[in-house]
């Protein structure tokens, strides 16, 4: 210990600035100059600044393990099951590849995702939401040709060349959803193969479900297509209750608040739901299956189209 | 890890006094990580389980070690029993560390 008042110098050198000012506060000829000295030391606590200063060697062994922890989050990640089924067909490299610049996030009920005509600034990955596919009428009524859960992408237009959402896209199962700018999913696209062909698939399987869902509205009864309609929402959130009234779903459905009524009154007496304040539970999954039109497994069929 | 408190409620017969440490870390370095090493080990040696001991990390906390006047990490604090006495360093020095505790440390 040879220093009198001025910094000290410590054994792992160099000594920023910063670090040189906040040993001068140190008193002299104290333990703790001392046990700079010796390098026993590793940080000091900047009172000016409130802040903690490590020493060269130290800040090194705190960003290595930093690292290596990061290193080993993003492994994890990696590992765990991927819930969205387009992202969970890709090889590991692919999805390696789009992992940074997945961001999780949380969409609320009713939440507009694209309106018709804007552009798409994010494409969604469902993981438990329920994303409804909304053609516009006159007004501002709208009407439901399309669900999006785990099994989709939502903004699929962007892969197909369209910058601009051709429906309005809107949350009717709150929940997790992980989203990629859409810049970078236009380069992406570019750099996976795969992706690209799954999605183009996925176009594919949607635009062979709004065609059944066209023939549905038209050939069956509303107890029957309201039957399929709750069973593809809970399929798709991955759950057996669906919050949702009747007024947004005589909305949705365009048909009269009395209709969703009557026919929910009916699917209830036979046991197969249970209706309470907005709150609809499935009781018999095969049961609604059978009260159900042809669509519904016609519907779920279209998704395995290779 | 930003604090970690051990105790023990049964203590070793004929030890009266539970010793209250707390240690000031900077996070996983080299030093710091040294420090706990050799404390645990002089506790586990001298002081058995009629101890207690906080690690604190200044790096997730660093206005508790400014209320608590700690200078530089790692930095030791027997709080209990009086008086308060204080070492800093890896503590590689269990000579000074035993004195600081309160304990004679054995003629080698």
């Amino acid at each position: 210990m040879s220093n009198e008042g001025g910094p000290v110098s410590a054994r792992a050198a160099p000594v920023s600035a910063v670090l040189r000012r906040a040993l001068g506060q140190l008193p002299n000829g104290g333990p703790e100059r001392q046990a700079v000295e010796a390098g026993e030391i590793d940080a000091v606590i900047d009172y000016g600044s409130a802040r903690v200063i490590a020493f060269p060697a130290a800040r090194r062994a705190l960003r290595d393990a930093a690292r290596r922890t990061d290193a080993a989050r993003q492994e994890a990640k990696l590992d765990a099951p991927v819930a969205n089924r387009v992202l969970a067909t890709l090889p590991r490299a692919e999805y390696q590849q789009l992992l940074p610049g997945l961001e999780p996030v949380t969409l609320k009920f009713g939440e507009v995702i694209h309106e018709p005509g804007a552009p798409i600034r994010h494409v969604y990955f469902p993981i438990d939401c329920v994303v409804c596919l909304l053609a516009t009428t006159e007004g501002q009524r709208a009407v439901e040709t399309g669900l999006v859960g785990y099994e989709g992408v939502v903004g699929i237009a962007l892969a197909l060349g369209v910058a601009a959402s051709p429906v309005r896209t809107q949350v009717h199962v709150a929940g997790t959803a992980l989203r990629l700018p859409a810049a970078r999913f236009e380069v992406e696209l570019q750099r996976c193969p795969q992706l690209q062909r799954e999605l183009l698939r996925y176009a594919c399987v949607k635009m062979a479900q709004a065609r059944q869902t066209v023939a549905c509205l038209i050939a069956h009864v509303f107890e029957q297509r309201l039957a399929c309609w709750l069973l593809m929402t809970c399929d798709r959130s991955k759950s057996r209750e669906v919050l949702l009234t009747q007024a947004y779903l005589a909305n949705i459905l365009h048909v009269r608040r009395e209709s969703v009524t009557l026919a929910s009154g009916s699917l209830q007496a036979r046991k197969l739901i249970r209706y309470s304040r907005g709150r609809i539970a499935i009781l018999s999954h095969k049961g609604l299956e059978a009260a159900s039109c042809s669509c519904y497994s016609s519907i779920e069929a279209l998704q395995h189209l290779a | 890890m930003s604090r970690r408190a051990r105790t023990t409620k049964a203590r070793p017969a004929g030890f009266t006094t539970v010793v209250v440490l707390r240690l000031y870390v900077a996070g996983g370095a080299p030093n710091s990580m040294l420090a706990i090493a050799n404390l645990e080990a002089i506790c586990a040696e001298h002081l058995k389980d009629g101890h207690k001991l906080e690690v604190v990390d200044v790096l997730q906390n660093p206005r508790r070690a400014m209320a608590e006047g700690v200078l530089v990490t790692p930095s030791l604090t027997k709080l209990s029993p009086q008086p308060v006495a204080q070492v800093v360093g890896n503590l590689s020095d269990k000579r000074r560390v035993l004195l600081a505790l309160g304990l004679k440390p054995n003629v080698e």
